[in-house]
Formats: structure tokens, sequence, C-alpha cells
């Protein structure tokens, strides 16, 4: 599956569910990158039929409604939506 | 897709949401950006399906997705804003 990684400052693992195609998600993505920290993303838009219904029930387990961005932090916490100030707290607890 | 397909659409979108009571997200950028996504959608699926949401690229199953959306009202209700 193509998971694209982004080098940056260790914070722990950073999982971001995308589509290419929103602008909720490119803006997480600009936060992530202006926050220089390490993460992984994927646009689920862009994913072959089977890799996106596996993906899709991976996002389902966190987010039922998978709706996107939906950032999982740790494999502990979820983040649906671009909410800029809970994404820093959530960063800034960690550092 | 150009620059120029983008701000045609922007333009239409512009004038018929302002016809039916709605106006488009003043924050011009972001909302090319969607506008964008749409056009993107249209091409890859042949309807613009919500450049938020994920597309089965099924029409039929995707109808509920496609702009202006099923969610349109409630969300506008909601939030003030659609997703």
């Amino acid at each position: 599956m193509n998971i694209e990684h982004v080098p940056g400052k260790n914070m722990g693992h950073l999982m971001l569910y995308a589509l290419s195609t929103c602008p909720w998600c490119k803006k997480t993505k600009g936060l992530l990158n202006d926050l220089g920290v390490e993460y992984d993303y994927v646009d689920v838009d862009l994913l072959k039929p089977d890799e996106k219904a596996r993906t899709t029930d991976t996002i389902k387990k966190w987010n039922p409604a998978c709706s996107f961005p939906t950032l999982v932090l740790d494999d502990k916490k979820c983040i649906v939506g671009f909410k800029e100030d809970e994404i820093r707290n959530a960063l800034k607890s960690k550092a | 897709m150009s620059q120029k397909d983008v701000d045609a659409l922007y333009e239409r979108l512009r004038s018929e949401a302002d016809s039916g009571g709605y106006h488009l997200n003043p924050e011009i950028e972001f909302t090319k950006e969607l506008v964008k996504g749409l056009l993107v959608n249209e091409t890859r699926y042949g309807y613009p399906a919500c450049p938020c949401r994920l597309s089965i690229g099924v029409k039929e199953e995707d109808i509920d997705i496609i702009c202006p959306c099923y969610y349109r009202d409630a969300d506008v209700s909601d939030y003030g804003t659609c997703y």
C-alpha cells in the first residue's frame, strides 16, 4: 500500500488517513509539516479497490463515520477533522 | 485541468449558491481547492462527488455525496457550513 512517510521530529507514530482532493486534509498535512513532526499518511482515494476496502475497515475501527482527515496517534488516540488546537495539544503533551 | 477551469466553475457555483440563498466560503483560496477537488472527481468518476468524502466510484451508490450533497442543509444548520 502506498503509505507516504514524512520525516521529522519523532513524536510517536502518527498515521494520517486523508483524501487527495480534500482541502481539510491538506491543511492537516500542512499543520504537521509546520510542526516538523514525523508522520505517515495515505490518500485513501488513490488506493486500489482492495487496499481501499482494507484501509476503510481500519479507519472505521477509530472513526465509524470513516470521514476525513482521520489522524491516529500511537494506535491509541484518534482526532477526526482539522482540529488544529486539539492536534497541537496532543503533540505538545507528548513533547 | 487548468486554473481557468477552476475559476470558471468557481464563478458558476458562486452564482448558483447566491441565487439559492447560500454563500461560498469567503476564503477564496480554500474554496478554490474544493472546486479543484470537484473537478478531479468529475474527471475521475464522471460526477462531482464531494472532495472531502470517500467515493465508491459507482454513481448510484455515491448519489448522496454528489455536490450539493444530501447532507448539506443539515451541516449548514449544525455547523454553519457544509462538511
